[in-house]
This record gives C-alpha cells, sequence and structure tokens, in this order.
C-alpha cells in the first residue's frame, strides 16, 4: 500500500481553489496537499502551509557567527603575526568594526541562499519530485499525496468536481 | 640600546646647491631617469630641493628648501600600505621593504611631503656605471616604492660597529650621504636619545619649524628658519 | 466575484517566447558583436600584459599623481553597480510593482560591473604578480594585510558584494530558470535543470522563496551603501586636500546611485531596441526611471554644492588651491561635468515629455554617464596634481595604455551582457507573471483603472 500522488489541472486560480477547499475537507494532512504554479498564490487561496518557515532566524545567527569570523580575520594580525611597530597599536577599532559588519554581513547572505534553498527543499537531489510542467502555459496543477483505494476516489471526485480539466498519477514525493 | 634619529636643516646656510641629492643618488642606487622622464614628473631623487620664487623678475629671490623623508613619527604612509611593507622600527625610522611592496601606491597619495618616489619602469645601469652601485643595499625592480631611509646602511654598519668595539655610538659618527656632502653644513644628523648630541640642542632652537605641522604627522626632521638679511 | 486578472487573459506561451527571445533567436549580429566585442577585449588584456612587463611607466602617471584614470575606472564600475541594488532591493521593499521588467537587467548589471570594477586595484598595482601578498591567509612570509589600510576594507567589501550580487542575481533567476528548463531541451535543458535546483513552484516553495527574497533585498542594500563609503574612504582617509572630506561617503552612495540608474536606462533601452521588448519595457518605466534620476540629479548637485560652499568659504589655502585650479587647468573637465550632471539632464528630467520619449531620456542618460566620469576624474587627479607642496606639481594625461584597458574593460562589460543574455533570461518572466496576475480592471464610475492587489501574509482565504 504505497501511497503515490495525484496531480489536477486547472484552467484558473477560481478552480484551483474550490479543488483545494474541497481536498482540505477530506480525511487528508495539510501538508499533502499542495499547488504547482507559476505564481505565488497567497497562502489560503488554494491551498494551506501549514509548516512555519524556519530558515530566517538562522540567518540572523549565521549573521553573528559572521561577526565573529570578521572580528577574528581583522585581529588575527595582532595574534598570529606579532609584528614590529616600535608600540604603536596595530589593532584598531574602527577598521575592525567595517571588517567585522562586512564578515557578518557575507555569512547571512550566504546563509539566505543555503538555508533558504535547503527550507525549499531544493537541494533535495536524490529525491524524485513530482512536477507539472504545464503550469506556466497558464495552468495551476492541486496536488495531493493519496492512498490507493478510498482516498483516492475521493480525491478525484473533489478534483473533477471543480472543474479539472486533467488528473493523473504520478509517483514521487511533493 | 635605543635611539632616535632625526635631521635639522639650517636654511641660514642652505645655498641650493644640490650636492646632497647628487651625494644621496650615487649612496642608495638610485637611477638617473633621464631628462624626458624628469619632464614627465618621475624624478627618483630621495632628497630633493625645492625652490620657490618670492618676488617676480627682475628682482627675484629663490628660497631652498631641501626635503628629504621627514621620518614622521605619526606617519600616514604606514598605516595604508595593504601590506605593510612600510613600518616603523625601533630606531624611530620610517623603514621600507622593498621586497614587500606590491606597488599600490596609497603611502605616495598620502605623504604630504611628496618625498615618496616610484620605480615606474626597471632602470638599467650600462657598464661600467654599475660598477658604482652600493653592495649595501638592493636595486629596486619596477613597481616598488622606495624612499630616504636616513641612509640606514650607514646606521646599520655604525651600529655595528660600536657593538662590536662595546662602545656607545658618538655624536656625529652616523652620517647619511647627504649630511656628510653638505658644503655648508647646513645638515645635521643625529640621535634625539643622547642628550648631549647637536640634533638635540638644534631640536630646542627657537628658530626651528617643522613643514605642514599642522598637519600632526610629527616628522623627524626639523628645520631652523631662515632670518631674514642674513646675507645675501 | 473578482474581475478576471491580466495574467488569465494572456496567452503565455506567446508571453515566454516575447520576454525569452534573446533565448530563442540568435542572429549574425549577435555574432558580430560578441566578435567585436572580445577584439577589444583581447587588445586590452594584451596591453595590460605589456603594462606588466615594461612597468608603469607606459601609463601617464606621475609624482604627485600616483593614482589615474585606472582608479577612476575603478570608482566608476563600482559605483554603476548600485543599478541592481536600488532597482531590485529598494523597489521590492517599497512595493513599486513596476520594477518587475526591468529587475533582470539590473541586476545583472550590478554583478557584472562589480566583476569589471573589482579587476581594477589588480591592474593598477606596480607589482601585480605579487597581489596575492593581500590576500589573509596562514603563509610562510611571516606577515598578516594590514587591516587598517583602508584597501584591504575595499578588498573584503567588494568580495562581499560580488558574491551577494551574484547571488541576488542567481536566486532571482530560479524561477525563470525553471520554467526555461521546462521549455528547453538539449545542452539548455541540462544546464537549467541544474541551475535551477529542481525548483517547480510548489506553494511551500513560493512562500520560502518570497522570505529568501526578501532577505535577499533586505541584506544586500546596507551592504551596498557599506560598499561604496569603503570606496570613498581610499580617499577620504588620505593627507590629500579634496579628498579629506567627511562628505566622502554619502556622496559617493548618493553619485553610485545616480550613474546607476543612469546606466539601468540606457541598458534598458538598448535591450528593449535588440530584443524587440516594446510591450514590456513601456514609456511608464523609463517615466519612474527618470523621476528617480531627476531627483538623483538634485541630490547631486546638492552635496556637490555643499562641498564647494564650505572649502570657498573657508578658503583653508590646501584645499583652495585644489578647487581654485577647477577653474583653471581643469576648467574644461569641469564644466563637462557640471553640463552632463546637472545643467542640462536636470531641466530635461522635469519634463514629462522628455521622460517618457526613450531617445531623450537615453540621451540624458548618456550624458549623465559622461558627467559622473569626469566627476571621478576631477576627484582622483585634481586633488592630486595640486596638493600640498606647490614644487611638485604635475598635470596628469592617460596615455593609449591606459586608455586601452579602459576600453577593454567596456568591452568586457558589454561581453558579459552579451553572453549572459543569450544564456539566461533577460526578463524576469516570472515576476511579470505575478504582476500581471495581480492586477485586475476595475471601474471607477465612468472610468476604468488598472488595480494590483497586494497581498499581505497571514491573510485567511477569500484573499485576492
Amino acid at each position: 500500500m504505497s501511497s503515490f500522488v495525484l496531480i489536477g489541472l486547472f484552467d484558473g486560480v477560481d478552480q484551483a481553489a474550490k479543488a483545494g477547499h474541497a481536498l482540505r475537507s477530506l480525511p487528508l494532512a495539510a501538508e499533502n496537499i499542495t499547488s504547482i504554479s507559476g505564481v505565488p498564490l497567497p497562502d489560503g487561496s488554494v491551498t494551506v502551509d501549514p509548516r512555519p518557515i524556519r530558515f530566517s532566524l538562522y540567518v540572523v545567527v549565521f549573521w553573528f557567527v559572521g561577526a565573529l569570523a570578521g572580528l577574528a580575520l581583522a585581529l588575527a594580525t595582532y595574534l598570529l603575526y606579532p609584528l614590529i611597530t616600535a608600540g604603536k597599536a596595530i589593532i584598531s577599532i574602527p577598521p575592525t568594526l567595517i571588517i567585522t559588519y562586512e564578515v557578518a554581513m557575507l555569512f547571512a547572505l550566504l546563509a539566505t541562499l543555503i538555508l533558504g534553498a535547503r527550507e525549499m527543499g531544493l537541494l533535495r537531489f536524490r529525491a524524485r519530485k513530482v512536477h507539472e510542467p504545464r503550469v506556466h502555459d497558464g495552468k495551476i496543477a492541486v496536488c495531493a499525496v493519496v492512498e490507493p483505494g478510498e482516498q483516492e476516489i475521493q480525491a478525484r471526485r473533489a478534483m473533477k468536481n471543480a472543474g479539472a480539466i486533467d488528473i493523473r498519477i504520478e509517483e514521487g514525493e511533493l | 640600546m635605543k635611539h632616535r634619529w632625526a635631521m635639522a636643516i639650517d636654511l641660514d646656510r642652505c645655498t641650493g646647491c644640490g650636492a646632497c641629492v647628487v651625494a644621496c643618488t650615487a649612496e642608495n642606487n638610485i637611477p638617473v631617469i633621464g631628462e624626458e622622464e624628469a619632464g614627465k614628473g618621475r624624478l627618483m631623487h630621495w632628497i630633493r630641493v625645492n625652490r620657490y620664487w618670492e618676488e617676480e623678475s627682475p628682482g627675484a629671490r629663490a628660497t631652498y628648501l631641501p626635503v628629504p623623508c621627514q621620518h614622521c613619527q605619526r606617519a600616514p604612509c604606514e598605516i595604508v600600505c595593504p601590506v605593510y611593507a612600510t613600518y616603523h622600527n625601533e630606531d624611530g625610522l620610517n623603514a621600507m621593504v622593498y621586497n614587500r611592496c606590491i606597488g599600490t601606491r596609497y603611502c605616495a597619495n598620502n605623504c604630504p611631503y611628496s618625498v615618496r618616489v616610484f620605480n615606474w619602469f626597471d632602470y638599467k645601469w650600462e657598464k661600467p656605471l654599475d660598477e658604482q652601485l652600493s653592495p649595501d643595499l638592493s636595486v629596486r625592480s619596477r613597481g616598488v616604492m622606495e624612499k630616504c631611509t636616513f641612509c640606514v646602511q650607514r646606521i646599520r654598519r655604525v651600529k655595528d660597529q660600536a657593538a662590536t668595539e662595546g662602545r656607545k655610538i658618538r655624536d656625529g659618527e652616523v652620517q647619511p650621504a647627504c649630511v656628510q656632502t653638505c658644503p655648508p653644513g647646513a645638515l645635521v644628523f643625529g640621535d634625539l636619545e643622547d642628550p648631549e648630541s647637536a640634533i638635540s640642542r638644534l631640536f630646542k632652537d627657537p628658530r626651528r619649524f617643522r613643514i605642514f605641522e599642522h598637519l600632526g604627522t610629527e616628522p623627524h626632521v626639523v628645520y631652523l628658519k631662515r632670518r631674514k638679511g642674513a646675507g645675501a | 466575484m473578482s474581475g478576471e486578472n491580466h495574467l488569465a487573459r494572456t496567452d503565455e506561451a506567446q508571453l515566454y517566447r516575447d520576454l525569452s527571445r534573446s533565448n530563442l533567436v540568435t542572429t549574425w549580429r549577435w555574432f558580430a558583436g560578441v566578435g567585436v566585442l572580445s577584439l577589444v577585449l583581447l587588445w586590452g588584456i594584451g596591453v595590460f600584459v605589456y603594462m606588466m612587463m615594461t612597468g608603469m611607466g607606459v601609463t601617464g602617471l606621475n609624482r604627485p599623481v600616483f593614482w589615474g584614470i585606472l582608479i577612476v575606472n575603478f570608482v566608476f564600475w563600482i559605483g554603476l553597480s548600485h543599478s541592481g541594488t536600488l532597482i531590485s532591493a529598494i523597489l521590492r521593499l517599497t512595493h513599486a510593482t513596476w520594477r518587475a521588467p526591468i529587475l533582470r537587467a539590473a541586476e545583472a548589471m550590478t554583478a557584472f560591473s562589480l566583476m569589471v570594477g573589482g579587476l581594477f586595484p589588480l591592474i593598477h598595482l606596480g607589482r601585480n604578480w605579487r597581489f596575492y601578498y593581500t590576500i589573509p591567509y596562514p603563509n610562510e612570509r611571516g606577515l598578516w594585510p594590514n587591516m587598517r589600510s583602508p584597501l584591504m576594507w575595499d578588498a573584503v567589501a567588494i568580495n562581499t558584494y560580488l558574491i551577494g550580487s551574484l547571488t541576488f542575481l542567481y536566486v532571482g533567476m530560479i524561477p525563470d530558470l525553471a520554467i526555461l528548463r521546462d521549455k528547453s531541451d538539449g545542452w539548455r535543458r541540462k544546464l537549467y535543470s541544474i541551475l535551477s535546483l529542481g525548483f517547480r513552484g510548489t506553494h511551500a516553495e513560493w512562500r520560502r522563496y518570497h522570505r529568501a527574497s526578501t532577505l535577499f533585498a533586505i541584506l544586500i542594500i546596507p551592504v551596498a551603501v557599506s560598499v561604496h563609503s569603503i570606496v570613498s574612504w581610499d580617499f577620504a582617509m588620505a593627507k590629500v586636500p579634496g579628498w579629506h572630506s567627511t562628505i566622502f561617503a554619502p556622496y559617493f552612495v548618493v553619485g553610485a546611485i545616480f550613474s546607476g540608474i543612469a546606466g539601468v536606462v540606457l541598458v534598458m533601452a538598448a535591450i528593449r531596441r535588440v530584443f524587440r521588448l516594446e510591450r514590456v519595457l513601456t514609456p511608464l518605466h523609463f517615466d519612474n526611471l527618470g523621476k528617480l534620476l531627476c531627483t538623483m540629479s538634485l541630490i547631486w548637485g546638492y552635496f556637490y554644492f555643499t562641498e564647494f560652499l564650505t572649502v570657498w568659504y573657508n578658503r583653508n589655502p590646501e584645499e583652495w588651491e585644489v578647487f581654485s585650479s577647477y577653474g583653471r587647468s581643469f576648467l574644461p573637465v569641469f564644466l563637462l561635468m557640471i553640463m552632463c550632471n546637472f545643467v542640462i539632464p536636470f531641466p530635461m528630467l522635469c519634463m514629462k515629455k522628455v521622460r517618457r520619449s526613450i531617445p531623450a531620456i537615453a540621451f540624458a542618460s548618456l550624458l549623465i554617464v559622461v558627467g559622473m566620469y569626469c566627476e571621478r576624474i576631477l576627484i582622483v587627479t585634481a586633488s592630486l596634481a595640486r596638493r600640498n607642496d606647490p614644487f611638485i606639481w604635475h598635470n596628469y594625461f592617460p596615455t593609449w595604455v591606459e586608455l586601452s584597458i579602459t576600453a577593454a574593460s567596456f568591452a568586457m562589460f558589454g561581453l558579459l551582457y552579451m553572453i549572459f543574455s543569450k544564456i539566461f533570461p533577460i526578463m524576469a518572466i516570472s515576476d511579470i507573471k505575478e504582476r500581471l496576475f495581480h492586477t485586475t480592471e476595475r471601474s471607477f464610475g465612468g472610468a476604468s483603472a488598472e488595480t494590483i492587489a497586494r497581498v499581505e501574509e497571514g491573510e485567511e482565504e477569500g484573499g485576492a
């Protein structure tokens, strides 16, 4: 009894919304229902995304990690390679602040890229992800992970009632 | 033994003859770049004699100001070098490391006295002029900054000599090439750490001033003001 | 019942073909352009190698003008890079929906002008082959680079901005790369499959993508401001009269945004012509850019006048020598700058007719780019040529070596742009679609107007 993904293709956002609403009234987990679209749809219009977005907090954490790295870079001079300066200071605070700030921003930017891609699921290279290329021609796809049998029949009925122009099965993950 | 090398230039005595320039060029392996390059503003003199005209012709009078590296205690050139090619050594000299320089020329931009010069090309000494080169210091490659070092090779030689003989350095024993050559004796060099030295006395002279003193660079080269009407 | 949105009315396949014309169709003109630019670039590289082997003496540099056209180029290109940041980031955060067709080209401009500009600190070194002395890595030389030097701040900041803007450009392209992947075949499909990272457009992906884009916009703006401030501090930290001014940081940032927007106008005018995007890049976009340009011209003029006023009033001898030389030896450059930055463009850009006429606004932008170049020439070379000690004053004029390298930098920028437009989507297809999706016609009594919906996060069902 392995589950698969049921993909319904809809002409407009109103039909897709009807389908999404109908699917949510079935006993399916909310994260197993999603839409595939060429433009971002407002949360709750067609489907709901119950999982909170986590990575933004970690970006802030990485900002501070970067600040520490920048501090280390600017101060490393003094510690690693002591220099003859006739008693003058090598560490000065304003340049240290500048370098710290820049490296912190660099870490934050890279963290946004990597952690964001990770949370979007874009780094799952081995996984087989379902896709509907026809969304680029103005259609919206609504997908649901269903078990074969009663769940599949109910989901198909919901999609048909909403006006799906095509319903198909695909093996894979959302 | 701590030293603080400094120089005093008596403008009453300076005649603007330029012998200091010639001596410095001979002592420090400085190339003679030729008339065309000099016209482009690329003179390599480590000490130059500034000439200022006081009136228009026909009564024009010139004043001369020899300008070596001022060896500033708060050298603006030292902090801006990205690779530490110029630093402050324990003898109070602003030292230059040719091997380290990558030629950003920021130090030259930051020197208000414009005493730093740049090797625009690989300069050659045609035979037999290469025999004149001093083995005590290097010939610099293209792309490297250089400037007056207070003849650090002579300072080092005297320090070594004094250490071998187990004595202190005598006042007037260290003489950079320009100081040694100056015919009217306008240039005086010595150790400020020695309270008895000539230079320590001149640093308290009421005629003393520094160039661009308002910039706060605290140079170790002090000038003694020319008294108006003294001689011609 | 919500009015039908404009995306539903659009033939999306045709829209894709229109917007991707640069990717789908290649004419002999593209090859000819790439060929010419490559020749200029190769010539410049050859001249650079000659300069490296012979010495910096082949340039027009001297004492006291130790920095010349090569550093002017550096500041100029880094200044142009503020284009994309402004358009993408600031206009995104302020929800200016008209930014959609300009996004991609502006961000690409940022990335490429940073690449070109970042080369100049390496090109102008006396001993370029030893540039790695500035890289902070554990080494056997016993020396670490000097972090107190503004040049090292430059190195760190420009690296951060380059990586940041490339990342920004790339992330912005991911949905478009997904579209291209689904619609192409052969080597292109393989390339886009890798680059799009398997983006499909699921609801969860879009939500996080939107958050990531917002975060990028928030992060890149302070980086852009700090980068050009740090570039200005190369000058402001020096004891050169005319450089040592506290106004330099905001002055340079303003100048950069100014020249950046002008650059965007020029690039957009070119793209519109070459890729026949007349219906997407409408006079409205140039009108809005023109308004920004008009404002920046005023702000730039204000900063310049402020700097001049304090020096003129004070007559501090060292600084006044520099500024009064603008009226003597450097008069042609000074006049060209004032005319091209303010006197001609500002009145022009105040007129709606000019802003909506693409040749007119492109002309104004070209003047501004020339004027900003002249401004940097004045800042870098005039201050050095008339600095502290009058005995060593000397004028500066670039030689064929520096001019060749300058031409090659423009060729490199053009080349990068041409290659980019061939392989990657030059129009932000997804953003344009998103804007159309949010647009409906709404009737106000007898008239109707375009309404663009803006959805806030956290609204439940029944949103748009």
